[in-house]
C-alpha cells in the first residue's frame, strides 16, 4: 500500500518536474545511476541535487532485467548542462547522456509503466553509489583491515617467590584483529585472537579468542552473535559491576584483560535510553597462575578440576539484561544478571599425598549492578554497586569517588588528575574473594599531552582495617610511530605475616599475605604492525 | 558603518545596498548596527552559509613539528553530522601513529550548556565520558586544542566588529570574539574573514593573560556542493613555543546518508572503525 502511494507520488513528482522543465526539444538530459531499489535511487537523487544545486528527479522505467529507478536531471541547456557536468566532476560523480532523450522521456511520462527499451539503464545499477563513496573516500566506505601487535615484556620481581619461583618472567604476546565490512557498513566481521608465551608460568601461557563475530547494524539498532568482549563500569581502582566477560587473570591481576565470550547480544536505542540484551552461551573459566608463577596464593590453585552448581556446568546459557541512560550530566546503567559466577569460591582439597590445592567452584548467581557518572564541570563523580545473591549470604558492594582533572598544571600542557575512591563490602572480613572490603584508593594521573602520548597512572589502595595497601603503577608513552613501552609495577605491604598455610588463606587480616614478596616491575614493548 | 541587518530582511534591502556589500542573495547588510550586533551577525551569517550540508566526511591529516623542525604525523577521519536545533555531532576516528589506531571521539556540541564528549579505547573495549573541561587542552598533543577543532557554535562566543581594510582589492572583515565559556583557554580571539563569501582567513589567539598565543592561517580554499567553502590547509603556530601545527584536509563528502542513532551513539562509537 505504502509502496504504491510512494510510486504514484513519484509518478506525480516526474510528470510536474517535465512541465516546470520547460524547453523539451533541448539538448541533453543526464542520468546519475540506476537503481533496482526505489528508496535508494530517492536517497541518491537528494544527495545528487544536494551536490549539484539542481533539480533531480526519480524516474521508474523497465526493460528485460525488470524495473529500474533512475535519477535524472531535467533536459539541460547547452551551457547549463556543461556547468552541471563540471560540477559533477568536482564532486566525482558519475553521469550518463541520454540521447534521443525527447522521443523516450516524453513517452516515458505519457505512460511510465510501459517498457522504454531505447533506453539504456545504467549498470551495475545497485554498486553506484558504493564506487562513489570508495572514490571520495567518505564515511560509508567497505572497510578491510588487518592489525598485528607483538609484546615483548619482562617482569622482575624484587625477591624470589615463596615457593622458590624466579624471579624473572620474560614473555611474548601476539596480538591480531581482521575486521571487515560490507553493506554499507552494516554489516561487519571481526576476528581477534591472542597468544601469550611465559617462559616461566606453563598456566600464563595460553591461547584465546578474543573476539570473533559477525554484526548487523540497523538504525536504531545493532546485533551481534559470536565471541565479543563488553567492558562496563566507571571506577578506577575496581572493576565490580563489569560481569560479561571472564577475567583473563593471568594477563593482569587489575582484572582489566578478558576472555572471550560466546554470545547473542541485541542493542536497541530508544528515546528512554538504550537496552542491552546479552544471551551469554556457555562459561569460560577464570585463568590462574601455576606453580612456577607469581602473584598467587599460597596454595597451588587446580583449575583443571573445577566443579559447578549447575549440572549444565560450562555449558549453562546465562542471561544478562541491561539499560542505560543520559541524564543532563549523568549517565548511568542498571542491570540483571542471572547465571554462573564469574568470580569463582575456592575449595580447600587434600591430596592423596598430603599436599592441598584449591579447586574452582562455580556458583549460579543473580547480580544487580548499577553504575553511574556524573561530570561537573573539572569534577567527574563516579559510583559502581552490586548487590548479589548465590554466593554466599546475600550481599552488596560498592565502589564510589571522584576523579578531578586539573589542566595545564602550573602553565605546563600536563593535565593531572586526582582520584579518590572508597571501596566498601558488606561482608567485610568475609569477604574472601576481594581484597578491598573497606579501602580507600586514592591516585593521580599524569597526561602530559606531548608527541609520545605520555601518561602515567600511581595510585595507592589502602585498607583502612588491615593497613594493607597495594601501591600500582602504569606509565607509557611511544617511541616513534610503531612502538610503544608500558611500564607497570605493583608494590604490597602490611599484611600480617601468616602462621601457617591456613592462615594465609582465612586471616582477614593477612589476605594479601601471600604475595607480600612479589613486587615487581614490569616493561613492555610492544610493535604495532 | 555598513554591513547590517537580520539576514530575515535581506532580500527587501538588498536592491539599495551597493555590491560589494549585498553579500549573497540573502545579504547581510551591517547599516546601523553597533560594533557587537555587527560581528554576530557575520558570523551569523557564516554559520548560516555552513548549514543545511545534513552530513559530511573528510580526512585529516596533522604534521606536527617542533622549533627544531622535528616532525610527527596523525591520519584522522571526521564523520559530521548536522543537528539544526541544537549543536552538530561529530566523529572522530583515529588511523595512525599505529599505538592507537582505533581511538575515537564522539562529541555533541551544544549551544549553552558544555559539549559532551566520550572517547573510546579500543585495547580496553571502554567507552569513556571525558570532562568538558579539557576543552583547552591540547587535542592529540597537537598546537590544536579541543575548543579549537570543536563544532563552533556561534553562541559560544560575544562578537565585535573592529574593522575593515582591503588587501590585494578584496575586502575583509576583522571581527573580535570573546569565548562565553570561563573554561576556556583564551581571554580572546581575533578573526579576519573575507566579506564576499565570510571565510576565515586568520585567527589570532589571546591567552587568559591577554598574550598572544597562537596565529592561525587559513588557506587553500575550495568550493564543494556547489555552495559550502572548504579550507585545505590550516597553520596553527605557537608563538611561546615555537611549535606548529599544520592540518590538510582531504576528500570532503557531503550528505552521504549518515544517520543520527545509528552513526553518531556511544554503540556506533563502540563498533566505529
Amino acid at each position: 500500500m505504502a509502496g504504491a502511494l510512494q510510486k504514484r507520488r513519484g509518478l506525480v513528482f516526474v510528470t510536474l518536474f517535465y512541465l516546470l522543465a520547460g524547453n523539451i526539444h533541448a539538448d541533453e538530459q543526464l542520468v546519475f545511476g540506476s537503481f533496482q531499489n526505489s528508496q535508494n535511487a530517492t536517497n541518491w537523487a537528494s544527495r545528487v541535487g544536494l551536490l549539484l544545486d539542481i533539480g533531480v528527479a526519480v524516474e521508474r522505467m523497465e526493460d528485460a532485467d525488470g524495473v529500474w529507478y533512475r535519477v535524472v536531471t531535467a533536459v539541460l541547456t547547452d551551457p547549463a548542462a556543461e556547468k552541471v557536468k563540471r560540477v559533477a566532476s568536482a564532486n566525482q560523480l558519475r553521469y550518463w547522456n541520454i540521447t534521443e532523450a525527447n522521443t523516450t522521456v516524453v513517452a516515458s511520462v505519457a505512460n511510465p509503466q510501459a517498457p522504454v527499451r531505447n533506453v539504456p539503464a545504467v549498470r551495475p545499477a545497485e554498486s553506484l553509489s558504493e564506487a562513489n563513496v570508495q572514490n571520495t573516500g567518505q564515511g560509508r566506505e567497505r572497510i578491510r583491515s588487518v592489525d598485528l601487535d607483538l609484546g615483548i615484556e619482562t617482569r622482575t620481581f624484587f625477591e624470589s617467590g615463596k615457593d622458590g619461583q624466579s624471579r624473572f618472567h620474560p614473555a611474548l604476546s601476539l596480538q591480531m584483529d581482521l575486521y571487515r565490512s560490507w553493506d554499507n557498513e552494516q554489516q561487519s566481521f571481526t576476528f581477534a585472537p591472542f597468544y601469550r608465551f611465559d617462559a616461566e608460568d606453563s598456566e600464563r601461557t595460553h591461547f584465546d579468542v578474543r573476539e570473533l563475530f559477525w554484526s548487523r547494524v540497523g538504525n536504531d539498532w545493532d546485533l551481534h552473535l559470536g565471541v565479543r568482549q563488553v567492558f562496563w563500569g566507571v571506577t578506577e581502582f575496581s572493576h565490580l559491576v563489569d560481569i560479561v566477560n571472564q577475567t583473563d587473570l593471568v594477563e593482569n591481576i587489575d582484572r582489566e584483560e578478558k576472555l572471550g565470550q560466546p554470545m547473542a547480544h541485541l542493542s536497541v536505542i530508544r528515546d528512554w535510553g538504550i537496552l542491552d540484551i546479552h544471551l551469554l552461551t556457555g562459561f569460560r573459566e577464570r585463568t590462574f597462575p601455576g606453580r612456577d608463577g607469581r602473584l598467587r596464593p599460597a596454595v597451588e590453585i587446580d583449575p583443571d578440576h573445577a566443579t559447578y552448581e549447575s549440572a549444565a556446568e560450562e555449558l549453562r546459557t546465562d542471561g544478562v539484561i541491561r539499560w542505560s541512560h543520559r541524564l543532563g550530566p549523568m549517565e548511568f546503567g542498571l542491570y540483571q544478571f542471572s547465571g554462573t559466577s564469574r568470580d569463582p569460591e575456592f575449595q580447600l582439597v587434600p591430596l592423596p599425598d598430603g599436599e592441598f590445592v584449591l579447586r574452582p567452584h562455580y556458583p549460579v548467581i543473580d547480580q544487580t549492578g548499577f553504575d553511574a557518572q556524573a561530570i561537573f564541570g573539572d569534577w567527574a563523580w563516579k559510583i559502581e554497586a552490586i548487590n548479589r545473591t548465590g554466593f554466599g549470604d546475600r550481599y552488596y558492594a560498592y565502589n564510589a569517588g571522584f576523579e578531578r582533572t586539573l589542566v595545564g598544571v602550573m602553565g605546563s600542557r600536563t593535565d593531572l588528575g586526582l582520584v579518590v575512591e572508597y571501596l566498601y563490602d558488606e561482608r567485610q572480613e568475609e569477604a574472601f574473594n576481594t581484597l578491598f572490603e573497606h579501602d580507600l584508593a586514592v591516585g593521580t594521573r599524569w597526561n602530559l599531552n606531548d608527541v609520545n602520548d605520555s601518561q602515567a597512572l600511581l595510585g595507592v589502595i589502602w585498607d583502612v582495617e588491615t593497613d594493607e595497601y597495594i601501591v600500582k603503577l602504569e606509565a607509557s608513552r611511544r617511541l616513534g610511530d610503531t612502538w610503544t613501552l608500558l611500564i607497570e609495577g605493583r608494590a604490597f605491604g602490611g599484611a600480617d605475616e601468616p602462621d601457617n598455610i591456613f592462615d594465609s588463606l582465612f586471616d582477614p587480616d593477612a589476605k594479601s599475605a601471600a604475595v607480600q614478596d612479589d613486587d615487581f616491575i614490569q616493561l613492555e614493548l610492544t610493535r604495532y604492525f | 558603518m555598513r554591513i547590517s541587518i537580520k539576514w530575515l530582511f535581506g532580500t527587501l534591502l538588498l536592491a539599495q545596498v551597493p555590491v560589494a556589500w549585498s553579500l549573497g542573495e540573502d545579504g547581510l547588510v551591517l547599516d546601523g548596527l553597533s560594533p557587537e550586533e555587527s560581528g554576530i551577525a557575520i558570523f551569523r551569517e557564516a554559520d548560516r552559509r555552513e548549514s543545511g550540508y545534513q552530513d559530511l566526511t573528510v580526512d585529516l591529516q596533522m604534521t606536527l613539528r617542533n622549533s627544531r623542525g622535528a616532525q610527527s604525523q596523525r591520519k584522522l577521519r571526521i564523520r559530521q553530522l548536522e543537528v539544526p536545533a541544537d549543536g552538530d555531532k561529530l566523529l572522530v576516528i583515529f588511523d595512525t601513529p599505529k599505538p592507537i589506531r582505533g581511538t575515537a571521539l564522539l562529541s555533541y556540541a551544544h549551544k549553552v550548556e558544555p559539549d559532551d564528549q566520550w572517547l573510546y579505547l579500543p585495547a580496553a573495549k571502554r567507552v569513556k565520558k571525558i570532562t568538558s573541561r579539557n576543552k583547552s587542552g591540547p587535542f592529540l598533543s597537537s598546537e590544536f586544542a579541543y575548543e579549537d577543532l570543536a563544532l563552533q557554535v556561534v553562541e559560544k562566543y560575544s562578537y565585535r566588529l573592529l574593522e575593515t581594510e582591503w588587501v590585494n582589492g578584496e575586502e575583509f572583515v576583522i571581527v573580535e570574539r570573546v569565548p562565553v565559556d570561563e573554561y576556556s583557554g583564551y581571554a580572546r580571539q581575533v578573526v579576519t574573514l573575507d566579506v564576499a563569501e565570510l571565510r576565515i582567513h586568520h585567527i589570532s589567539y589571546y591567552d587568559r593573560r591577554n598574550n598572544l598565543l597562537k596565529t592561525l592561517e587559513v588557506d587553500g580554499y575550495r568550493k564543494y556542493a556547489n555552495r559550502y567553502w572548504k579550507a585545505q590547509r590550516m597553520l596553527m603556530t605557537n608563538h611561546q613555543t615555537g611549535k606548529s601545527t599544520e592540518l590538510t584536509w582531504q576528500n570532503y563528502a557531503f550528505a552521504t546518508g549518515l544517520e543520527d542513532v545509528r552513526d553518531f551513539s556511544t554503540n556506533s562509537l563502540r563498533r566505529s572503525r
